[in-house]
């Protein structure tokens, strides 16, 4: 008695801090059922918590593991992955990590992620993919000419540039409205234009030339077709080409407004000079303003001033007017 | 008993300071030293080290190490200035400025001895600096109520409270004209003569001392 | 009158000039120079101030010449004096060397804003004066295009705009600056000028019955003017006395637009120099084609009315039709102050007593400040 009062007092000390009498007891082996005994819970909701713990958890089906645990080091996975396909975790062996997650959060695993399947993947033109084709379709191709190797040479035997894009998207029709459009790129001098025919040409183009690069663009996207619309370039070209080697009767009425760069001789700055050179004199023989003072009004003019060139300027004019 | 130490200890030594406005500033920033003078001064006699690693304030745009930088015309600047427009309020105080040093040095050219000349202040800022110290008053009124009557009584200010308002008479007076005359053009004229000890804002301080001294009677009202 | 007085006020300031000091004696300055001839003026007076005699200057820059604020400053400091430039002895040199039978030289001053050009062209008409030169100098040309008093529409010339009271002053500052040379020299009209029906010029009359009729007649002066240069053409060419040709913001005959206007509802269709009949007359003594004379012109980026002001250059100022018209021309580029100049003003304010506060490390921070331009040096020491 003396004993389980004992027992009584140490298990209700032990519930109120267990941590401080836990050596006591220890070693006493129905300690716990003792509890159960004396102190039943008074159970107000009537949950049925025991019998919870006892209920059946369902077994997960039983699926294979993913694939890509199985997978070899070695394998060829150009027969993994033959064509294109949306991504698949289970197939692909890479630790891949997908999507916007808030800061110091860890984006998304691979598995049953919607970003990675979303976008298009290039797992099946792997370089040793890629080479494996075309190893097969050599055999239908002819080698390479030549003539061709250098990039000189190609733009030598091919000076036409022709761009285009082919897409692929998902839709009924497989034609995409933008793939009709065309480019084509020409360095100016393999026209061979001379010096009023290439003014004219430049006059005709506008803004497709580049002046830093010497290159005509023109862009052609008027035609529903591609190779409508390339024809039609090529005609723009030769159309272009033609017509600015022909020179019209009212080009010769062109003013100095028109001129597209300053050139002494048209003006009047060499009338005005060369009377001051020659003011009084008697004698037929003209005295020529310098070529020095004539170059300098050129590159003032062409050039736009700025503090070198009004220098020069001022020197040649001095040393013209002989002040020096 | 130690932890209650402790926190004794820290208030004991964290002053306790009643901040009127919230500063951006904790109240142990000092205040910045812009001036090279100054800096070279404190360097020279030793202080630096003790303000070494203390945090200081930013310096405002307007303090410059400039040579011309002069406390009291940046403030007389930030009593003319209306609607923060700054630039105009330093416009219209360097034009009074040229204005008083066109007036004294014609007068310079005028003056036949060399006397004469010697009396001559042509300096404008020791100008403003002397018509501020002429302009500022030692006392003035406050109404009190005692018994349902609000007396005037006067007071003593102080020092800074002085100076604001010597400025703010010396502004007011130059506003106070016609509108054809220009704030710059009567200021000078208002600057000169208070310096001279004449003129309407020293009249004014003379006014309000004559006022306090008249009603010295009340004067006890400040204490009970 | 400003007494000192030490008992009031500790003084904490600097005060640089003893009382005893008499008025600085002038050879003694090594910012002064007493050469008051400009034609004697060379490489080394470059940077010094040099004194214009009170009665030269005024009858020289009675109507203008020398800028409003300068103006009040020559009140202030009680002279005249202007600096000595690098730019006006360059220019001076080349007159003297000019071979005068041959066709006028241009020289045009550009630089920029506040740079000089307007006291540099004043230093060079006084040296015009000195040396006889009869002078036909504008003082600011682009104020005929800015702000006229009065226009009207020309009655004389069909499609043109007068602005005679502009014409009128611009006679009497001619006048008032030639009087003394053409009194000397007789100068007498080439051919008879009619007019109206009862008012004629007959030839042979002199330059200064020209003027008075001008003078007297506004609605006539601009035609006056167009005579009177023709005839100092004429003359000069003739090698009856040398010309001067100075104007100021020349670029002003060239822009595409001015104020002037003779109603309210033109403004939107501005009127372009060429309109106005003072314009001719001085486009045409710029010309090249008349010899014994110089022209000195300025072109200023505060000549142009608009905000579209790019460039301080001759080109971009002139336009293509200005440029030509002067070409060949030596343009002269006005530089800020060298070392040398800008001690030399500083020296010179602070000599008038315009800078008071001289604490150490003053002159450095106002070249900071002012980049050594002239113009905004003189704005920061105003307040100084």
């Amino acid at each position: 008695m003396l004993l389980k009062n004992i027992r009584n007092f140490n298990s209700s000390i032990y519930i109120s801090s267990r941590h401080c009498f836990r050596p006591y007891s220890q070693g006493n082996v129905n300690e716990e059922s003792y509890i159960e005994d004396e102190f039943r819970v008074l159970n107000l909701r009537k949950t049925k918590g025991k019998q919870r713990e006892n209920a059946k958890k369902s077994k997960p089906p039983s699926v294979p593991p993913p694939r890509y645990q199985q997978m070899a080091t070695d394998q060829d996975w150009s027969a993994v992955w033959p064509g294109p396909r949306s991504f698949h975790p289970a197939t692909v062996p890479l630790p891949l990590r997908q999507g916007w997650v808030p800061l110091h959060k860890t984006t998304p695993g691979k598995f049953a992620n919607a970003e990675l399947m979303k976008i298009p993947n290039f797992l099946h033109l792997t370089p040793p993919a890629i080479s494996k084709q075309c190893e097969a379709l050599k055999k239908f191709c002819t080698p390479w000419p030549k003539i061709l190797e250098s990039e000189e040479q190609q733009e030598k035997h091919f000076p036409v540039k022709f761009i285009s894009s082919d897409y692929v998207h998902g839709l009924p029709t497989i034609r995409n409205p933008l793939s009709r459009i065309v480019t084509i790129k020409l360095n100016l001098d393999n026209l061979q234009l001379d010096k009023h025919a290439k003014d004219k040409f430049l006059r005709l183009v506008g803004e497709r030339y580049n002046e830093q690069t010497n290159e005509l663009t023109i862009v052609t996207d008027r035609c529903p077709l591609k190779q409508q619309n390339y024809d039609y370039a090529m005609y723009l070209l030769t159309a272009l080409y033609h017509e600015s080697n022909i020179t019209e009767e009212w080009e010769n009425t062109k003013q100095e407004a028109d001129m597209e760069y300053y050139d002494w001789h048209r003006n009047k700055s060499k009338v005005t000079s060369t009377e001051i050179l020659n003011w009084r004199s008697t004698s037929d023989k003209k005295i020529d303003p310098p070529q020095g003072y004539i170059n300098s009004v050129e590159t003032l003019m062409n050039e736009g001033e700025n503090d070198y060139n009004l220098n020069k300027y001022k020197e040649e004019v001095i040393k013209m007017l002989g002040l020096s | 008993m130690l932890l209650l130490k402790n926190i004794l200890q820290l208030t004991k030594f964290s002053p306790t300071i009643l901040i009127k406005n919230y500063s951006q500033y904790a109240p142990h920033y000092i205040d910045p030293i812009f001036k090279k003078q100054e800096q070279d001064n404190l360097i020279q006699s030793g202080e630096v080290s003790k303000i070494a690693f203390l945090p200081i304030k930013a310096a405002r745009n307007n303090d410059t190490s400039s040579v011309f930088h002069d406390h009291r015309v940046s403030r007389m600047v930030n009593y003319i200035m209306k609607g923060g427009r700054k630039d105009l309020a330093r416009k219209l105080m360097s034009e009074t400025f040229e204005r008083i040093k066109r007036i004294q040095i014609e007068r310079y050219h005028k003056s036949k001895t060399d006397e004469e000349r010697s009396k001559l202040i042509l300096n404008p800022v020791q100008i403003l600096h002397m018509a501020i110290e002429n302009c500022r008053p030692v006392l003035m009124v406050t109404p009190i109520r005692r018994g349902g009557v609000k007396y005037q009584v006067p007071v003593p200010i102080s020092e800074k409270s002085s100076y604001y308002r010597a400025c703010k008479w010396l502004v007011e007076a130059s506003r106070e004209h016609d509108r054809k005359t220009h704030l710059p053009e009567k200021m000078a004229f208002e600057l000169l003569d208070a310096s001279n000890n004449t003129g309407r804002v020293v009249k004014r301080k003379q006014d309000l001392h004559r006022l306090c001294e008249a009603n010295r009677a009340y004067a006890h009202y400040r204490w009970n | 009158m400003l007494l000192r007085r030490s008992s009031l006020i500790k003084s904490p300031f600097l005060r640089l000039f003893s009382a005893t000091a008499a008025e600085p004696k002038m050879n003694l300055d090594d910012f002064r120079t007493i050469e008051t001839n400009p034609t004697k003026h060379s490489k080394e007076h470059i940077g010094k101030y040099y004194q214009i005699d009170d009665t030269i200057r005024k009858k020289l820059f009675a109507h203008g010449g020398i800028p409003k604020k300068y103006e009040k400053q020559i009140k202030t400091f009680n002279e005249s004096c202007l600096m000595v430039r690098p730019q006006a002895i360059e220019i001076i040199d080349f007159i003297k060397k000019t071979d005068f039978s041959k066709p006028t030289v241009r020289y045009v001053l550009y630089g920029e804003r506040g740079a000089g050009k307007s006291m540099t062209l004043a230093h060079l008409a006084h040296y015009g004066y000195v040396n006889d030169f009869c002078l036909i100098h504008v003082p600011y040309a682009p104020d005929w295009y800015k702000r006229p008093k009065e226009c009207g529409l020309s009655t004389i010339h069909e499609g043109m705009i007068d602005i005679p009271l502009e014409c009128a002053s611009w006679l009497i500052h001619f006048k008032l600056q030639n009087i003394d040379l053409l009194t000397k020299i007789d100068a007498k009209t080439s051919k008879t000028y009619d007019w109206s029906k009862r008012e004629q010029t007959p030839a042979g009359s002199t330059l200064i019955e020209l003027v008075d009729h001008g003078i007297n007649r506004a609605k006539y002066a601009a035609d006056v003017i167009a005579a009177l240069i023709d005839e100092i053409k004429i003359a000069s060419t003739a090698g009856k006395f040398k010309t001067m040709v100075l104007i100021d913001g020349f670029n002003s005959f060239f822009y595409e637009k001015t104020r002037v206007s003779v109603d309210k509802k033109a403004r939107r269709w501005p009127v372009t120099p060429d309109k106005v009949t003072i314009t001719q007359p001085f486009i045409n003594i710029t010309n090249y084609d008349w010899c014994n004379g110089v022209c000195i012109l300025t072109v200023d980026i505060i000549g142009m009315l608009g905000w579209d002001r790019e460039s301080n250059l001759p080109r971009y100022l002139l336009g293509k039709e200005g440029f030509e018209h002067l070409d060949p021309f030596v343009p002269i580029k006005m530089e800020n102050y060298d070392d040398l100049q800008f001690n030399s003003c500083i020296s010179y304010y602070v000599n008038r007593r315009w800078i008071q506060n001289t604490e150490k490390g003053f002159d450095q921070e106002l070249k900071f400040m002012s980049n050594s331009n002239p113009y905004k040096l003189m704005e920061l020491c105003n307040a100084l």
